[in-house]
């Protein structure tokens, strides 16, 4: 589910960079006006967790694969859904760093795409109407699967649309697609099977760890947004919005439907207007070759520079 | 399992020459080289090529090698061929000729896919390196974000480590009378993970306890602030400059009208 | 000057789940005095302990410390005096450095940060840690995170040192290491252990626990003679 860094356009990790910029400054106003003053430990905490409970597979039956959870339902069910989206955002960020799951730039998609998602949009239009304050094992199954499916084809649907918007894959649209939310329904089930077994087990043994049985779950009506907060936040969305139209604009200057359709598949718009015969050798590729070679052997003789260059100071540094 | 945790280890044991450059410095200079290095179309990798001056700099310098950062960065390959894999599946127009051989559009992308990939990589590579997470969060709550999700990274950090360690056990004590069995059935494994779910928030519990005992209010105090000296300066300068040439001037051009 | 004591005054607790932990428990600590806390698991050791800074508060009695009796109001403030050691280091030691966590304590107190350096160097070279200010608790070993646990206490300069289990998981050497270190404070001290070869070498006086209640309180050689502890 991850995007990488080389599979997004700066057009497209800036809008998503700032939509989650925002999301992230909402959400932590909203946890300072949670009354629950060991959040904070919990919060980290329950990052670390997520980040081991990863580590331990369930097999799936019959395929002869495994599984694991993803967490954002689960933190959200446990710690509500503002807390639970900055400890998986915390949890994408340390990924993204430990283990280059996704990039830096690619991140605000992945937050978008995983985060927001399951904690933001699922938790509180799907799993919390299904539950309400029950504690059945029914419901709390029903909802955990139908949230996790609905997060994860959320995810795997944008995922698409940022992958297309880039342009940088030559995959089709329609094709994209298909395999991204048919591979996700698989995944979504097996999570939300999963989320619904540890949320099961967790009402069954201590049934107060539950977000919406826990007295902090009464809702405080001085979470408002400061005037600041405000301005900023505007500032983040005119800037998302800037983004999206003049890439509509750019995207359009295609008018022909097939032109474009070609322009998402090749990659780059400009190269859809070009009407070449499809062995003619293009003029942009001229000095390609020749320049990837010449940079690979620059690159190469500036890396032993380096090394003869910066010797002497590791040298004296370690005496 | 355990290799998830050796390379955590790894990575958080391995540290650069760190503070040669302050850290709010270095994550301005990477993020504009991942900026930049994105959006250079992807039909010219032969300019993306020279961003690799950034990486081998930074690294030789710093003193971690750029070998080290290179093969450290091949790790990435798989996630990203694996999409881009389709580019010369789909995209077959012919670019250029070497000799017989036409090269695809396709392929031309695709190497600017891997190539995209692996320098921005490596430039977070750095970035973790030389600077390490402490001061790399401690640099993003100066630039402007919220005290809430730094403490919070803080805070994970810290323990993804110790909530490992408890997983690991949890994990060796099932190996050891699990009759070689190696995967979980779902219900034993909700057990296992609703068991360190209930540890985690237990230990949760006795951080907040012992954060009071040391007068905690509900707000993290934040100490010694990251200077920006002279060096850090310089080094924000030079780059930001250097980068900006490499997007706007092809310098491949001099290469294959000069040299080749 | 006997501003530094402890009094207990028929505390009793009961746990929110029912369960009574403290069944009215009565004692003084004077100044300077370092008492041993004897008692099995359960017996009310860490509930009683828990009491001593506010962390909980008696369901009824009265808990005083320095003439201070303890309330949710006054509770902040005591917790400057009594500086209080948990069982687990990895509990204590939750920030990114080991100054930072030695300077937890102090900056929560809102002091200048060139004083919340001093006091970081001072408690780091007290339980000998020194130079280790840039290490994470991660890196350290088992008697080395339990001393910056002490350090990050002693920050904080209390009067009394409050220690929950401090010998738990030290090999022999971090332990002898420990009890020395702990014998060269001149804090009023009150540790709650298992461990009678410290609870000997360490202080003049015991007091065991059975069940909630107090059963014994006297030199630590008669109570442990005259009782089976455990």
């Amino acid at each position: 589910m991850h995007v990488a860094d080389a599979l997004v356009s700066p057009a497209v990790a800036t809008v998503a960079g700032a939509v989650s910029i925002a999301l992230i400054g909402i959400s932590s106003h909203k946890i300072k006006s949670i009354k629950r003053d060991d959040i904070v430990p919990l919060m980290g905490v329950m990052g670390a967790f997520i980040f081991a409970a990863q580590m331990i597979n369930f097999s799936i039956p019959g395929t002869g694969s495994s599984g694991h959870i993803i967490g954002g339902v689960l933190l959200s069910a446990l710690m509500g859904p503002w807390a639970g989206f900055v400890t998986l955002v915390s949890v994408l960020i340390i990924q993204c760093l430990v283990f280059a799951d996704g990039g830096l730039m690619a991140l605000g998609c992945n937050i978008i795409n995983m985060a927001a998602m399951s904690c933001l949009v699922a938790y509180p239009l799907i799993y919390k109407p299904i539950t309400g304050k029950s504690l059945s094992k029914w419901r709390i199954t029903t909802a955990s699967i139908v949230a996790c499916v609905v997060g994860l084809e959320l995810g795997a649907i944008l995922v698409t649309m940022e992958t297309e918007l880039s342009g940088i894959t030559a995959l089709s649209t329609s094709r994209f697609l298909m395999l991204m939310v048919s591979i996700h329904l698989a995944i979504g089930i097996c999570e939300g099977i999963a989320t619904a077994v540890v949320l099961d087990f967790i009402a069954g043994y201590k049934p107060d760890m539950l977000y919406i049985r826990s007295v902090h779950s009464v809702k405080s009506d001085n979470g408002k947004l400061s005037k600041r907060t405000k301005i900023v936040l505007w500032i983040l969305a005119t800037i998302a919005l800037v983004f999206a139209v003049s890439f509509t604009w750019i995207a359009s200057g295609n008018p022909d439907g097939l032109e474009w359709s070609i322009a998402g598949i090749t990659g780059s718009p400009e190269l859809g207007e070009a009407k070449v015969p499809p062995t003619a050798l293009m003029p942009d590729y001229n000095s390609t070759f020749s320049g990837i070679v010449g940079g690979v052997i620059v690159m190469v003789m500036l890396w032993c520079v380096c090394t003869l260059l910066f010797r002497k100071r590791k040298i004296a540094v370690k005496a | 399992m355990e290799a998830i945790e050796k390379t955590y280890r790894q990575i958080v044991y391995e540290k650069g020459d760190s503070g040669f450059i302050s850290a709010p410095s270095m994550l301005v200079v990477t993020l504009l080289f991942i900026i930049a290095v994105l959006s250079v179309p992807v039909q010219e990798p032969q300019k993306i090529i020279w961003f690799a001056v950034y990486p081998i700099i930074a690294s030789e310098i710093t003193s971690i090698g750029f070998g080290k950062v290179f093969i450290k960065s091949l790790w990435i390959i798989p996630f990203i061929a694996l999409i881009g894999i389709f580019n010369p599946i789909i995209d077959t127009r012919t670019a250029f000729r070497v000799g017989n051989v036409g090269v695809s559009c396709g392929w031309v992308s695709f190497t600017s896919i891997i190539l995209r990939g692996l320098l921005s990589f490596q430039a977070v590579l750095i970035l973790v390196m030389t600077t390490g997470f402490l001061d790399m969060f401690n640099s993003m709550r100066r630039l402007g974000c919220p005290a809430v999700l730094t403490t919070q990274l803080l805070l994970t950090y810290r323990y993804i480590a110790v909530i490992m360690e408890e997983a690991l056990t949890m994990k060796r004590a099932r190996t050891a009378r699990g009759y070689g069995k190696k995967k979980y059935p779902l219900v034993l494994w909700g057990r296992l993970v609703g068991q360190l779910l209930v540890r985690s928030m237990q230990r949760a519990t006795r951080i907040h306890k012992a954060m009071c005992a040391r007068g905690f209010n509900g707000t993290m105090p934040t100490g010694n602030s990251l200077s920006w000296n002279g060096r850090a300066f310089l080094w924000l300068a030079v780059w930001i400059t250097v980068i900006i040439a490499l997007r706007f001037i092809d310098f491949s051009d001099f290469i294959t009208n000069y040299a080749i | 000057m006997s501003h530094h004591f402890i009094r207990f005054d028929n505390v009793k607790y009961t746990y929110p789940d029912g369960s009574e932990a403290l069944k009215g428990v009565s004692f003084t600590i004077t100044h300077g005095e370092r008492v041993a806390l004897l008692g099995l698991n359960g017996s009310g050791k860490s509930t009683l302990i828990l009491h001593t800074n506010g962390l909980l508060l008696p369901t009824s009695g009265k808990v005083n410390i320095g003439g201070i009796p303890i309330t949710e109001k006054t509770a902040p403030t005591v917790r400057k005096s009594v500086g209080m050691v948990f069982q687990n280091p990895d509990d204590m030691l939750f920030m990114p450095t080991v100054y930072d966590d030695v300077a937890f304590g102090p900056r929560n107190m809102n002091l200048p940060e060139d004083e919340v350096e001093k006091r970081v160097t001072e408690a780091l070279d007290a339980v000998g840690l020194a130079g280790l200010e840039k290490k994470s608790a991660f890196q350290l070993s088992g008697g080395q995170k339990r001393s910056a646990a002490i350090a990050s206490v002693l920050s904080m300069e209390p009067d009394i040192l409050v220690l929950d289990e401090p010998t738990a998981n030290l090999d022999l050497l971090a332990r002898h290491n420990l009890i020395k270190l702990l014998d060269s404070f001149h804090h009023t001290i009150l540790v709650a252990t298992h461990d009678l070869e410290m609870a000997t070498a360490l202080c003049s006086r015991s007091i065991l626990l059975k069940e909630g209640r107090i059963i014994a309180d006297g030199p630590t050689g008669e109570v442990i003679e005259n009782f089976n502890v455990f």
